[in-house]
């Protein structure tokens, strides 16, 4: 099957807070913009039931509800949305290619929105009873199918304890493996008074899942005592994998940065090794991973796609020039000095019409500063045939601003 | 290269991956399945389980909170 290609200005991989956010700036900037979700528009959040710290909401919201608000709002600025899974990237080039299996996406930028997955624990039997088998990720997709049934938690993280609460709505019993001493949890104060307080709720200390056993279905999780070795059956409905997140980055490997865990490695403006590729949300290497740190990936990745598309495009036309004579000058719009050269400019670019003189004020943007290498300002750039032919830094003047330009013919 | 449909309206999960499971039994190869669903979980645990089989899964959102999920079998 031949893929069909499409053009956009950038694409955003992963429909979460982040990546909605960057769509949001990016379609209020009139980039074209695609998102791509593998499934549901909200990405993780959707899997919490309430969020309590997302300001602006002080009577909370669902993560369901808020992450629709989101979902709105990048559509009214026509953010484009398609619903499938990226199979393939090739994102070295000045043209980024993303692949689903029916498409073939070029974009001039990408941001990485792509989050996280659940972690497994690693146990004995666990692949053989994945999602409908028995192993559930997600207390909102399942609790219903787990009334009056025995479930048994792993994790005692926020995630574990306040999802574990919820499922007490629905399950007879929540049975919750926790790793550490008694009493002791990872969550926050009040879930764990909460928890502890919960008659339906009952927990086991010190273990680990060592295996799943069963049949066609999940019927037996063997946990094993840390301290004593010792193995403790526990018989069971369903049981909830609640114990962290891995990044999903199996398709950048060796190709973006990333750190041990596969976290990627950004900027403070969410830049990634290559230019033009930016990581935002929990896919990054970061210390807080919350709705609230991911908006505001999402606002700084949308507005550097903006900048650098719009610097792409100044530095193919204007700065390269197609070869012809072109001069750059750099200044910084906050330092007298440098704007003071701006009229020595004027008087240089009246006797040189065949120079094209372009002004770029590093305060409002540094990209394409960085794409010629020029770390100070005040500074002049002359390029002949797309290349850099001179530079002057100190004592920039008419005179040596046509000496830096005649040396050369 | 057939094309099946499952209407999975008013469902909610895990009936959806059940039926979705079963209906797939029954295709061969090549075939394609779409599913029509409005619950949202069933937006996360069949387009995840069927790609955990192999298959090929695209969404078309038809309406806002209902949603065609296309299966394209592999295997």
């Amino acid at each position: 099957m031949q893929k069909k290609t499409e053009q956009y200005d950038v694409v955003i991989i992963g429909g979460g807070a982040a990546g909605l956010t960057a769509g949001i700036y990016c379609g209020r900037a009139k980039l074209k913009t695609l998102l791509i979700e593998k499934s549901l528009v909200g990405g993780l959040a959707t899997y919490t039931n309430e969020i309590e710290n997302y300001p602006g909401f002080p009577e909370g919201a669902t993560g369901l509800g808020l992450m629709d608000l989101f979902h709105k709002q990048a559509k009214k600025f026509g953010v484009t949305f398609k619903l499938t899974d990226v199979r393939a990237v090739s994102l070295e080039g000045e043209t980024k290619v993303v692949e689903t299996f029916r498409n073939r996406y070029e974009a001039k930028a990408v941001i990485v929105a792509s989050g996280g997955k659940p972690r497994l624990t690693g146990a004995k039997g666990e692949k053989e009873y994945l999602y409908d088998k028995g192993i559930s990720f997600c207390a909102t997709c399942d609790a219903a199918a787990n009334t009056d049934k025995t479930v048994l938690v792993i994790g005692s993280g926020d995630a574990a304890i306040e999802e574990g609460i919820f499922l007490t709505k629905f399950a007879k019993k929540v049975i919750v493996s926790v790793m550490h001493d008694n009493g002791k949890m990872d969550c926050n104060e009040i879930a764990k008074a909460q928890a502890l307080a919960n008659p339906k709720m009952e927990f086991i200390w010190n273990t680990v899942v060592d295996s799943f056993e069963g049949e066609e279905r999940l019927r037996t999780v063997v946990l094993k005592n840390v301290k004593t070795e010792e193995k403790i059956p526990v018989t069971v409905d369903s049981c909830f994998l609640f114990i962290g997140y891995v990044p999903n980055t199996e398709i950048f490997r060796d190709v973006l940065t990333m750190n041990r865990g596969g976290y990627l490695i950004t900027n403070e403006r969410m830049e990634t090794n290559i230019s033009g590729v930016f990581a935002v949300g929990d896919v990054r290497d970061k210390f807080l991973k919350q709705v609230a740190t991911a908006v505001g990936d999402g606002a700084v990745a949308g507005y550097g796609v903006e900048k650098y598309i719009a610097e792409c495009e100044i530095f193919e036309q204007q700065i390269l020039n197609q070869g012809n004579p072109s001069l750059v000058f750099f200044y910084n719009a906050v330092d007298a000095g440098s704007r003071e050269l701006l009229p020595k400019l004027e008087e240089f670019e009246s006797n040189a019409p065949h120079i094209r003189v372009t002004r770029v004020d590093t305060y409002k943007s540094d990209g394409i500063a960085k794409k010629l290498k020029v770390d100070r300002t005040p500074c002049a750039v002359y390029l002949e045939e797309g290349k850099i032919a001179g530079v002057c830094e100190q004592e920039i003047t008419v005179e040596a601003l046509q000496r830096l330009c005649q040396e050369i013919f | 290269m057939a094309e099946f449909t499952l209407d999975c309206l008013g469902e909610a999960c895990p009936v959806p991956l059940m039926k979705t499971e079963k209906k797939l039994n029954e295709l061969t190869v090549g075939d394609v399945l779409i599913i029509s669903i409005d619950h949202s979980c069933a937006m996360k645990n069949v387009p995840e389980w069927a790609r955990k089989q192999g298959h090929n899964v695209e969404i078309e959102e038809v309406d806002d909170g209902e949603w065609e999920i296309v299966i394209e079998k592999t295997k």
